[in-house]
């Protein structure tokens, strides 16, 4: 199907014009505004007046009305008119003679000069639709004449013609069009471009005019229309460039002319249309006896030998309407895009709009998604209108309504893949990626909520990956229209998380308490549990936590503990309180256990409560694992492990309380010894580590322990009651008591205490305390090291006194030389007291710097009274 | 081609010009539409408006048949490079060039540049199977067997379009080597009276391309665009220097008199 651009109308019809004589025939005519000419070959002019009829089906129509009839008496046909419509003049070519007649009575002009206003041998004449001049009372006209090779450009005025100028033409032309200076001619065998005013020409290409009637049409400024061999329109302008590619006509054409964008031409039977955008041919109309093509003011006229007809262009509209609705898709993007210039802009834009979204519902039609998807972009497209097509995807509450005139044929999805299944999943697929793609620009602003719901229902139906990213991010999805959708595709999790976005966290985690306990079936996520714990942890309604806490430490304590653990600490999250949470977690005893070692181990929280807490926490489940039979020794040496790294470590927890816990326990010897030594009872401590335990290494442990924070001194104290412990228990008295092994166990520990830890005591008051049957040999090592030690110490001390001496008399020398100048002494200086030379570097320095005998101060000395005065103030050098 | 109807002007012109049948409108649709794909006999002429970097580049696609042989001068008018094709299984059609072809660039620019290009080297080459523009080569190669031949079945055309053997695969022998194509080369130099040394060397000037695969057509016509370059620049300029007087121009050279006055 082509375009349907142009129609034709009549304007004259036969009986008008020439009733029934059937040897009349038209030979040319000028339309002016509403006046027709029309030139006879029995050398009539007739005048209509030519009015357009509208019908009230918007069909137009031509009524023509006679004016007047002229018969000019030459008896030759009239071969061409011209209006100079501004000197209400008709230019009129008969029988080689040019002449003007008065547009409104048809009378010859009668010339200034007397005689009219004639030019003869005229073959053919243009008028200049740019002229040079600006005169507008005159008209610029090329003239052909038929003895000379010679073109002539006259003015013409109300009733005189006036030669300017004459440009001589390599060959004889036969056709002339012209704009400004530049004649465009048909020579015998080429066109060219001469510029009149300059005289300089340029070849166009080889045309042979005998043979094919040649057409020089002025189109534009500066450039022309020009039949060419093989039956083309070609284009050329002034500087003999194309600027456009040619048109393909018949190799008959009579005349052709340009109605933007399109190129009409006529020939013996057709009227063809091709577009200057594309160079396609649009549209043929059948024309019999085709005789004249011409445009007057951009308004076509055609003519057979007996009647006048009008070509209309249809509305440019209508044109594309009918491309698209062949699918020509981009012909009717050429078109429209071509029309810019013709429209008015913010006409043009909305119309340029329409037609790329028409034309990309057409590719999508066809699945042709690459190409729709940059259409409905460059178009702006309500992206409602694409989803309104897909069942169910818009939500209910949307006010979207698709615009009218609809922008395609299609009622919805189904109807554009007629039941193809696979069709109907590309064109979801493709909306999946548009949406996807459009959603956070500005094509989706106003109409988010149903941007984001239809997407979040194809990702459900479609079981996409994305549909958590959706949620998850911020989104407009609606509740209402999304809730069933998801509970359709199973999508519970992902239901939760939109609930979560509405601030329905409830009814979110009801939904995923029920996934994870089975009642319901999503296997979105196979670490549900954990999710939910996580967000509890973060959840900034307390209630919720309080509520769905139990449940999960119900279901594992270890990670359910989390929720409170793991908690962020910001002034956003309102702050659960740790004794809340304790009394909270008071069934769940291993949860409680957790979060108080949260709190002190990890938090280093410094209150007496969680410590005491926990540490009876502790101590109660080694009693449990004590009274249980077998006992678990494993598990049993981790809880004694913690309960005593608890006891050591803190220093908060209340001890009586403990001591008085683990009072009745036998086992639980090495904690006591550690809470003991908690309250500084370290003999009691020492005393059951020795006797009771007799963990010898416990106890000097115990000794470093206890002093690890405080003064050497006070380890060093320890040491010594540890040693006394250990002779007390050797001492002959004792010695039946404590039965056979058992003294030479104590006396050995006390060796080897003193042999491995012999720096920490005072080797002094060991040797007092020592037995004095123990051998020299068995203590050698301590001894040694004791007296090496007190060598050492001996002699550091000693370079410490030196060295501090030395520092001092240094610090003196500095203090002098700062304080003083040198005092000269020389055998030429005399005493201030005897006026005698030195003979001796020894002097006595006056205050002042002055040297003086020292012997004539011992003098003076003695002679004064006041002798303080001179010792105080006197230096020696 | 919607794209020439953005109406854009043209920077820079260039031709295509070659004999009928050597496969003008075809190289250049490979280049715009990356295809090989039916072509008719090219009526008249026509072009395609090329975006390249900030130029438009108009490339005018001639029609071979000798009908419109009067045409060619004016399509050269004021180009800035031609593109002389022949037919690399068919020595008449380079013959053609020279002969018929190269009278038509005398309207060209005077510093218009020239390159021959053997079109067709997938028929008589196999390494010009192998397309240098990778993409959507491999899915036409399965069409263009059938299309190949499509030519022949156009009674307009009198000379036998491609040949036969093309449908069998085989490779076809090669009537003109790369050297002739450099002879020519050197032989237009010494047509247009330029001289060997200070024009663009015959190597690079020379091409033979396959529209069917693709092969070296990116090449051809990026090369060419890169060495119209200047010319456009110098048009550029030129229109700058018109007698129009361009009043931010003026503006900007006033504003700095005014300041070197004040210092």
């Amino acid at each position: 199907m082509s375009v349907k651009a142009f129609e034709l109308v009549p304007a004259v019809e036969r009986d008008l014009l020439m009733g029934d004589k059937a040897r009349i025939n038209i030979e040319c005519i000028e339309c002016c505004g509403k006046r027709l000419y029309v030139g006879t070959n029995d050398c009539f002019i007739h005048h209509f007046l030519l009015d357009e009829v509208t019908s009230s089906k918007g069909k137009l129509s031509y009524s023509a009305q006679k004016k007047l009839q002229k018969y000019l008496g030459l008896k030759k046909p009239v071969a061409e008119l011209r209006a100079a419509s501004a000197l209400e003049r008709l230019i009129v070519l008969c029988d080689g003679i040019l002449f003007l007649v008065d547009m409104e009575t048809l009378e010859t002009v009668p010339s200034a000069a007397g005689g009219g206003a004639k030019i003869r041998g005229v073959t053919a004449f243009c008028i200049n639709e740019n002229p040079v001049n600006v005169d507008p009372f005159c008209v610029e006209m090329g003239i052909l004449s038929s003895k000379r090779r010679t073109v002539q450009i006259y003015m013409v005025y109300e009733d005189r013609v006036q030669l300017v100028k004459e440009v001589t033409t390599p060959e004889q032309p036969c056709a002339l069009s012209v704009d400004g200076y530049f004649l465009c001619l048909a020579l015998a065998t080429q066109y060219m471009i001469l510029n009149y005013s300059t005289g300089a020409f340029q070849d166009l290409f080889p045309y042979n005019s005998e043979e094919r009637r040649p057409i020089v049409k002025r189109i534009s400024r500066e450039e022309f229309l020009l039949a060419a061999p093989g039956g083309l329109g070609m284009f050329a302008n002034a500087e003999g460039v194309s600027q456009r590619a040619p048109v393909n006509w018949s190799e008959s054409v009579i005349g052709a002319a340009v109605c933007f964008p399109y190129v009409v031409a006529l020939d013996e039977s057709f009227i063809t249309i091709h577009s200057m955008l594309d160079q396609q041919l649009k549209q043929t109309l059948s024309f019999r006896d085709g005789h004249i093509l011409q445009d007057f003011e951009g308004k076509v006229i055609l003519a057979s030998t007996k009647a006048v007809y009008v070509l209309v262009p249809l509305p440019l509209e209508r044109q594309i309407q009918d491309l698209l609705a062949s699918h020509r898709v981009e012909e009717a993007l050429t078109l429209t895009e071509g029309a810019q210039k013709n429209i008015p802009k913010d006409k043009f834009q909305i119309l340029h709009k329409r037609i790329l979204q028409q034309a990309g519902f057409i590719h999508f039609g066809q699945l042709q998604f690459l190409e729709a998807k940059e259409l409905f972009r460059k178009g702006q497209l309500d992206v409602r209108e694409l989803i309104s097509l897909y069942p169910l995807l818009l939500p209910a509450s949307s006010s979207f309504t698709r615009c009218h005139p609809p922008l395609h044929e299609f009622a919805d999805l189904n109807h554009l893949a007629q039941g193809d299944q696979e069709k109907v999943l590309r064109c979801k697929k493709f909306l999946i990626s548009y949406l996807g793609e459009v959603r956070s620009t500005e094509v989706a602003n106003g109409c988010k909520e149903d941007v984001d719901t239809a997407l979040l229902k194809l990702y459900a139906e479609q079981d996409h990956d994305s549909l958590l990213d959706l949620l998850a991010s911020d989104n407009f999805c609606q509740l209402a229209d999304s809730v069933p959708w998801l509970e359709k595709y199973h999508k519970y999790f992902a239901l939760g998380l939109l609930y979560h976005c509405n601030g329905q966290d409830s009814a979110a985690l009801q939904l995923w308490i029920q996934v994870v306990d089975g009642d319901l079936q999503d296997s979105t996520r196979s670490d549900l549990y954990e999710y939910i714990v996580d967000f509890l942890c973060s959840c900034s309604n307390v209630d919720l936590v309080w509520k769905y806490a139990n449940w999960a430490l119900q279901k594992d304590p270890n990670i359910g503990i989390h929720i409170f653990t793991k908690r962020p600490i910001s002034k956003y999250q309102p702050h659960l309180k740790a004794d809340d949470v304790i009394t909270y977690l008071g069934k769940h005893g291993n949860a409680l256990l957790l979060y108080l070692e949260h709190l002190v181990l990890e938090r280093r929280l410094q209150k007496e409560k969680f410590h005491t807490h926990l540490a009876v926490l502790y101590l109660e489940r080694v009693l449990l694992l004590l009274t249980e039979s077998p006992t678990d020794e494993e598990k049993l040496t981790k809880a004694r492990e913690k309960l005593q790294a608890m006891l050591r470590e803190s220093n908060l927890y209340r001890v009586q309380f403990l001591l008085g816990k683990m009072e009745n326990c036998e086992q639980l010897l090495l904690e006591r010894a550690t809470v003991l030594g908690k309250l500084e009872e370290h003999d009691k401590a020492l005393h059951i580590l020795v006797h009771e335990l007799k963990d010898f290494a416990s106890a000097e442990a115990f000794c470093i322990w206890a002093s690890s924070c405080r003064e050497s001194s006070y380890r060093q104290q320890l040491f010594h009651l540890l040693l006394g412990v250990y002779l007390d228990g050797n001492l002959p008295g004792n010695s039946q008591t404590a039965g056979g092994g058992g003294n030479g166990d104590l006396k050995m520990a006390a060796v080897d205490l003193l042999n491995r830890h012999g720096e920490v005591f005072d080797a002094a008051r060991v040797l007092r305390m020592l037995p004095g049957d123990w051998s020299l040999q068995l203590l050698r090592p301590f001894l040694g090291r004791a007296v090496r030690a007190s060598m050492h110490a001996c002699r550091t001390s000693q370079i410490a006194l030196g060295l501090a001496h030395s520092e001092n008399l240094q610090l003196l020398h500095d203090r002098l030389k700062e304080r003083k100048k040198p005092i000269f002494v020389s055998e030429k200086k005399g005493c201030h007291l005897c006026h005698n030379t030195f003979s001796e570097p020894d002097v006595v320095s006056l205050p002042g710097g002055i040297p003086v005998h020292t012997h004539c101060v011992a003098q003076r000395v003695k002679d004064s009274p006041t002798k303080r005065q001179l010792t105080n103030s006197s230096n020696h050098t | 081609m919607p794209e020439v109807s953005k109406m854009k002007k043209p920077d820079v012109k260039v031709v295509l010009l070659g004999d009928m049948n050597v496969g003008k409108t075809s190289l250049l649709h490979r280049y715009t539409e990356r295809k090989f794909k039916d072509t008719i006999s090219t009526v008249g002429g026509a072009f395609f408006l090329k975006q390249w970097g900030p130029y438009n580049i108009s490339i005018w696609d001639t029609a071979g048949r000798e009908q419109f042989h009067g045409l060619g001068s004016m399509y050269c008018r004021g180009a800035a490079a031609v593109i002389l094709t022949y037919d690399v299984t068919n020595w008449q059609s380079l013959a053609e060039l020279e002969e018929r072809f190269l009278s038509l660039t005398d309207t060209a620019n005077h510093d218009c540049i020239y390159a021959v290009v053997g079109n067709k080297a997938d028929l008589t080459d196999p390494k010009a199977h192998l397309s240098q523009d990778l993409d959507g080569v491999s899915q036409d190669q399965t069409e263009c067997e059938e299309d190949r031949t499509e030519p022949q079945v156009l009674s307009a055309c009198p000379t036998p379009p491609a040949s036969p053997a093309s449908l069998s695969g085989m490779i076809l022998h090669k009537q003109v080597t790369h050297e002739d194509a450099l002879a020519l080369y050197g032989r237009i130099l010494r047509y247009k009276g330029l001289e060997e040394k200070s024009s663009l060397p015959a190597e690079k000037m020379c091409f033979e391309t396959s529209a069917k695969t693709g092969y070296n057509v990116d090449t051809l016509f990026e090369t060419l665009f890169d060495l119209v370059l200047p010319s456009i620049l110098r048009k550029r300029n030129e229109n700058q220097e018109s007698p129009t007087v361009d009043l931010e121009e003026c503006r900007v050279a006033s504003g700095k008199r005014t300041k070197s006055t004040c210092c």
